[in-house]
């Protein structure tokens, strides 16, 4: 259960972490990330 | 000199040394002081005040209207005006008097001078900062046996580089003649345009030459206390002269491929800045600094590995294969920003000329790219390789060694669609069987978005590899081991995942948006080395330690896979010196100054890589002279035999006596 729990824990951690960078990263680019999704 | 200095007192030494020091300072400052004069006349913008070229140009108005005519020239790329102070470039025949020649193409004579300058050059470029960092890893470490050992390295290394310092100033010579004998109006021409700042240029050669003797010679003398750290701090003065020499050189060849602070007739315009700073400058100085390194540090390991083929006892093994280790870290720590920087020179190139960029890359030289995708592949394999043999020398490494068959997988794919090309030269028969210019299926590989997340996965393996040797003999003993190794492994996973998703995002969005997706990439790999590496330091902090590192004990292709990384990556400056010089076409200056001697073509693809190959192998054969200098001197060194490993040998009073 414990190792559940930190696996989901650090998914959501990392996957938060990743899709940020992408966002702001091409934020300071001044492009958009979510162009396909508009 | 030896009797003097031995017969000082250590407030005398230090006095001696704490002045060696600011006439360093002082030999740095020189050139820059005495180009003030220059540089207020119209070399860079003076504080407070409009730029040089406003005030060149505002002086010129008012010449005008004194009735003295100055003529206007525009800068081709900063788009300011200024007076066209300089001559315009030469309008070369095909004559004696611009193209004397030997019974020998004269471009391949200046292909192999100049590429061995730039191999020595950069060797004693790379080679103190490796000693700087050395040295001060030897201060910092609190265990005085490994203090030492760190510090006998770095005396190893600056000696290997004295006599290649030799080496790279005979070469430098023999180019410059190169150069006045074969292509003397091109060289006038660009001296003349660098003028303001050819004397800066020979000053620092004075300046590192006389920093590296006394940074060598006076080894012994100050290896303790306040001298120590004057020592060191002389090693920063001299990698400090050593970059300035390099961006110096860099801006004449970033003059030649993209020219700025002349009109189109090639008149220089009074603003030495605006030549110096050329579209291209900065990409290229980051690239050439961060290759320097790799190259440098992939030298010393083949001279470890070297050593550690023809010794003759389990210390000089022990001692020569925890060198090889050094310096291939370095280097590879150096190899992994590498391509990141090679990315950003080439989006500079096609935002300065697409048709410079497609040339390169989908044209002309595409070939020679996939040659270049080929090699970068091998380095990080062999990488790879030499890590995994070397989890061989500790107690506990054979833990990982089932798993090192997902790396290679990764590696393979990631290399696989890093070299595939987008078009190739094809018979009309190929050209069916495949059923078009590009593959069905592979085809769509041959593209920059796929090519950007096979190198990322194959750097991120690559630091993965280098987490697992950190762990090789050590087990985490830390409360929160579980946590930490379950995070490590998501953020490794999250990581390569997010490398695919951006990669395949970017076949559905258009180019300008694409592009900006590499910025991530390169983020996420960023994050991998420097987010884990230090989780992973942490978690092994005070770990349970199941060996100790046996050095020497490591099979011999692992010393095999050394040498080979260091000619892959002589092989790859060679070529890739080949590509950046001839996207110029027939070009001396590109779009100021044509080419035209009968060699301005383009060589074909073999004939290039044969003269690649041969510059590789005569420098190759000239470095094993200087080694073997190198060991001339070690061998009258007495080895203790009881040394624990690495069995470093003392250092020796490296002064007459």
């Amino acid at each position: 259960m414990q190792t559940v729990l930190y696996v989901v824990v650090s998914l959501i951690i990392c996957i938060a972490y990743f899709q940020f960078l992408d966002w702001f990263l091409m934020d300071m680019q001044g492009l958009d990330y979510f162009y396909l999704f508009r | 000199m030896g009797r003097l200095l031995s017969c000082l007192t250590r407030k005398h030494k230090r006095f001696l040394a704490v002045a060696a020091l600011f006439a360093m300072g002082g030999m740095l400052i020189l050139p820059i002081f005495l180009s003030l004069p220059a540089l207020a006349g119209g070399g860079a913008p003076a504080a407070g005040g409009p730029p040089p070229d406003v005030v060149a140009a505002q002086e010129a108005a008012k010449g005008e209207e004194e009735g003295e005519k100055i003529e206007m020239g525009r800068d081709v790329y900063y788009k300011t005006e200024g007076p066209a102070i300089g001559m315009p470039a030469p309008k070369t025949e095909d004559n004696e008097l611009h193209y004397p020649r030997y019974n020998f193409e004269s471009r391949v004579l200046i292909w192999v001078a100049n590429q061995q300058h730039l191999y020595y050059g950069s060797f004693v470029l790379a080679v103190p900062i490796f000693c700087m960092c050395i040295e001060f890893a030897g201060m910092m470490t609190k265990d005085k046996a490994m203090a030492k050992k760190y510090d006998q390295l770095a005396y190893d290394f600056i000696k290997i580089s004295l006599t290649a310092y030799s080496l790279t100033a005979i070469l430098g010579g023999i180019l410059i003649f190169t150069f006045l004998t074969l292509y003397p109006s091109f060289f006038q021409y660009l001296s003349s345009i660098f003028r303001p700042v050819m004397h800066i240029y020979a000053l620092l050669f004075v300046a590192e030459s006389g920093t590296l003797y006394i940074y060598y010679y006076g080894w012994d003398k100050m290896k303790e206390g306040l001298l120590k750290w004057l020592h060191l701090s002389m090693s920063v003065i001299l990698n400090v002269i050593g970059t300035v020499l390099m961006f110096l050189a860099n801006s004449w060849i970033g003059f030649m491929m993209s020219p700025a602070g002349v009109d189109e007739q090639g008149r220089y315009l009074g603003n030495i800045w605006h030549v110096i700073h050329t579209a291209l400058w900065n990409p290229l100085n980051v690239h050439r600094i961060l290759g320097n390194m790799a190259f440098g540090g992939g030298v010393v390991a083949a001279y470890a590995a070297y050593r550690f083929l023809s010794a003759k006892t389990d210390e000089e093994r022990a001692h020569y294969d925890w060198m090889g280790y050094i310096a291939m870290s370095l280097g590879v720590a150096f190899l992994i920003p590498l391509p990141f920087a090679g990315y950003w020179l080439m989006r500079e190139v096609y935002a300065y000329r697409q048709q410079m960029g497609i040339t390169l890359m989908g044209g002309l030289l595409a070939w020679l790219f996939i040659i270049q995708a080929t090699m970068i592949g091998i380095l990080f394999l062999t990488t790879n390789y030499y890590l995994w043999q070397a989890l061989g020398r500790m107690t506990g490494g054979e833990r990982f060694q089932r798993y090192i068959k997902y790396l290679v997988f990764i590696l393979v794919v990631g290399l696989l669609v890093f070299i595939t090309p987008h078009t190739i030269v094809m018979t009309p028969a190929e050209l069916k069987a495949m059923g078009g210019q590009q593959h069905p299926v592979i085809g769509n590989y041959g593209v920059m978005s796929a090519k950007n997340g096979g190198i990322n996965a194959i750097i991120m393996t690559t630091i993965l590899s280098y987490i697992w040797y950190q762990r090789g003999n050590r087990i985490p003993t830390v409360k929160w081991a579980k946590f930490g190794n379950i995070f490590m492994g998501c953020f490794f996973t999250v990581a390569q995942l997010n490398n695919i998703w951006l990669a395949c995002y970017g076949y559905y969005i258009p180019a300008n948006v694409r592009i900006g997706l590499s910025v991530p990439q390169v983020a996420g790999t960023l994050s991998c080395l420097f987010f884990m590496s230090p989780l992973n330091l942490a978690m092994l902090k005070g770990g349970k330690v199941l060996g100790p590192i046996q050095w020497g004990r490591i099979p011999p292709r692992s010393q095999y896979a050394l040498i080979m990384l260091a000619t892959a990556f002589t092989w790859m400056m060679g070529l890739m010196g080949y590509i950046r010089s001839s996207v110029r076409l027939f070009w001396h200056v590109n779009e100021i100054m044509r080419d035209n001697s009968p060699w301005a073509y383009t060589h074909t693809i073999g004939f290039a890589a044969n003269v690649i190959s041969f510059n590789v192998l005569f420098f190759w054969i000239s470095i094993l002279f200087v080694f073997w200098l190198g060991t001339l001197g070690t061998k009258k060194v007495p080895v203790p035999a009881v040394e624990p490993v690495p069995g470093a040998p003392a250092p020796q009073p490296a002064v007459s006596r």
